[in-house]
């Protein structure tokens, strides 16, 4: 499964409860939640602020995100020595990034880009995608479907 | 080490344990200590859980209990001499947890988090897992806890009944940091919270009381992020802040600073106590 059959009615049908979650995480009015604000650079999140994204998105969604999912699946069935320089990403491994993450403005990937830095990408757009496959992989019934 | 697994630790028998998925504990408050707060039964219902978490790695992990916790209800306080009977229900790092005395419920943790960390940058994997063994066999010896040093808020100003600020001078040395934790002393998130419900308290003192009712009190804490790892003489900025009022209830947003970063926040959730 790619992101690239995700519509932009999927995700919109999803996005005002997922901005409720993390504005809700992170103590932020709502409306500062767009789609393609960068949770790290932008909303000022922290690592432990994923976390809490995550779980809480799970909770509202019904889904099981695993850690580091998105980068696993950004990688695809590049081998993690031809992801992954020394700490950067390598050349192979950013354009999978940029193909998997394309809702994330092209001036945002950096190069040399550090994977330590990978998460500074994800938007709130990039969190409604994951919802969206993780749902397609195991629908629960009951699951809430949207706002 | 004297203080080891006495000064900071909670759990003095395992009852039940299903590695991963749940796990019975009980801890008897020593009678000797003054008091023991409700932030230090949470620290409790935390360490039982710490206890499944880590046995399920083979303690080659140990979570970070006090990372998140979605809400914790101050149901009842707990005094001296009494037991704690406590139950953790875990769904992956993500748990459920409750403590009762003499079958009632005094506190319920939800939707906590704790991060997985490396067991070898904080303590001895070898000296839990021996820890472990006893709390699941014969139990430990109770009343090694001699409770917590008294760490004074210094108010350093405010508005009345809005908001307040203290600022907190965390000891360089306490017998707490033998527990928590051996390789890497840190201040505990349990006594952080308990330092910033006092300041949550300070302030309820300053609202206005609806009609026919004594004072407000602490009902629930939720949202509780701890950000930061607080060292040994770490110098605090602790905030309160009401952000809602109603007759019914008052919510005091708490926030804590160490050196102008966040170091850790949450909401405090006042209601009216019932006339007696």
């Amino acid at each position: 499964m790619t992101n690239t059959d995700i519509t932009q009615e999927e995700i919109q049908a999803i996005f005002p409860k997922v901005a409720a979650t993390m504005a809700d995480a992170l103590g932020c009015e709502v409306e500062k939640v767009k789609p393609d604000a960068s949770l790290i650079d932008d909303l000022g999140a922290e690592s432990i602020d994923l976390l809490d994204i995550v779980f809480r998105l799970e909770r509202t969604f019904k889904v099981k995100i695993p850690r580091g999912k998105i980068i696993e699946e950004a990688r695809g069935d590049l081998a993690e020595s031809e992801f992954d320089n020394g700490g950067d990403v390598s050349d192979a491994g950013l354009q999978r990034l940029r193909t998997f993450l394309k809702e994330v403005p092209a001036g945002r990937f950096k190069s040399p880009l550090r994977v330590a830095d990978i998460p500074r990408l994800f938007t709130a757009e990039t969190f409604c995608k994951i919802v969206i496959r993780q749902q397609r992989a195991a629908p629960v019934s009951g699951a809430a479907q949207g706002g | 080490m004297h203080e080891r697994f006495r000064a900071f630790s909670f759990v003095d028998r395992i009852t039940s344990i299903r590695p991963g998925v749940r796990i019975r504990g009980k801890y008897a408050i020593p009678s000797a200590v003054e008091a023991f707060p409700s932030s230090l039964v949470a620290e409790a219902v935390g360490q039982l859980a710490a206890w499944a978490a880590m046995s399920a790695v083979g303690f080659e992990r140990r979570p970070f209990v006090a990372g998140l916790a979605g809400s914790i209800e101050l149901l009842a306080p707990v005094r001296p001499g009494q037991e704690l009977e406590m139950t953790v229900e875990l769904e992956s790092v993500d748990a459920e947890a409750a403590a009762a005395v003499d079958g009632s419920p005094v506190l319920r943790l939800h939707n906590c988090v704790g991060p997985m960390l490396p067991q070898e940058d904080y303590d001895d994997p070898r000296l839990l897992r021996d820890r472990f063994e006893l709390l699941c066999g014969p139990g430990a010896a109770p009343g090694g806890f001699g409770g917590v040093p008294t760490l004074p808020l210094r108010y350093v100003g405010g508005e009345t009944g809005q908001c307040a600020r203290a600022q907190l001078q965390v000891p360089a040395s306490a017998p707490f940091f033998a527990d928590h934790f051996p390789r890497r002393p840190v201040f505990p998130g349990s006594l952080l919270m308990h330092e910033n419900m006092q300041l949550a308290a300070l302030l309820a003192t300053e609202i206005p009381v609806p009609t026919d009712h004594p004072r407000w009190v602490l009902q629930t804490v939720s949202n509780l992020k701890l950000r930061a790892f607080i060292p040994p003489g770490a110098t605090l900025e602790l905030a309160a802040k009401v952000t809602e009022q109603s007759v019914d209830s008052a919510a005091v947003a708490v926030e804590t600073r160490m050196g102008g970063r966040v170091g850790g926040g949450a909401r405090v959730l006042l209601v009216p106590e019932k006339p007696s």
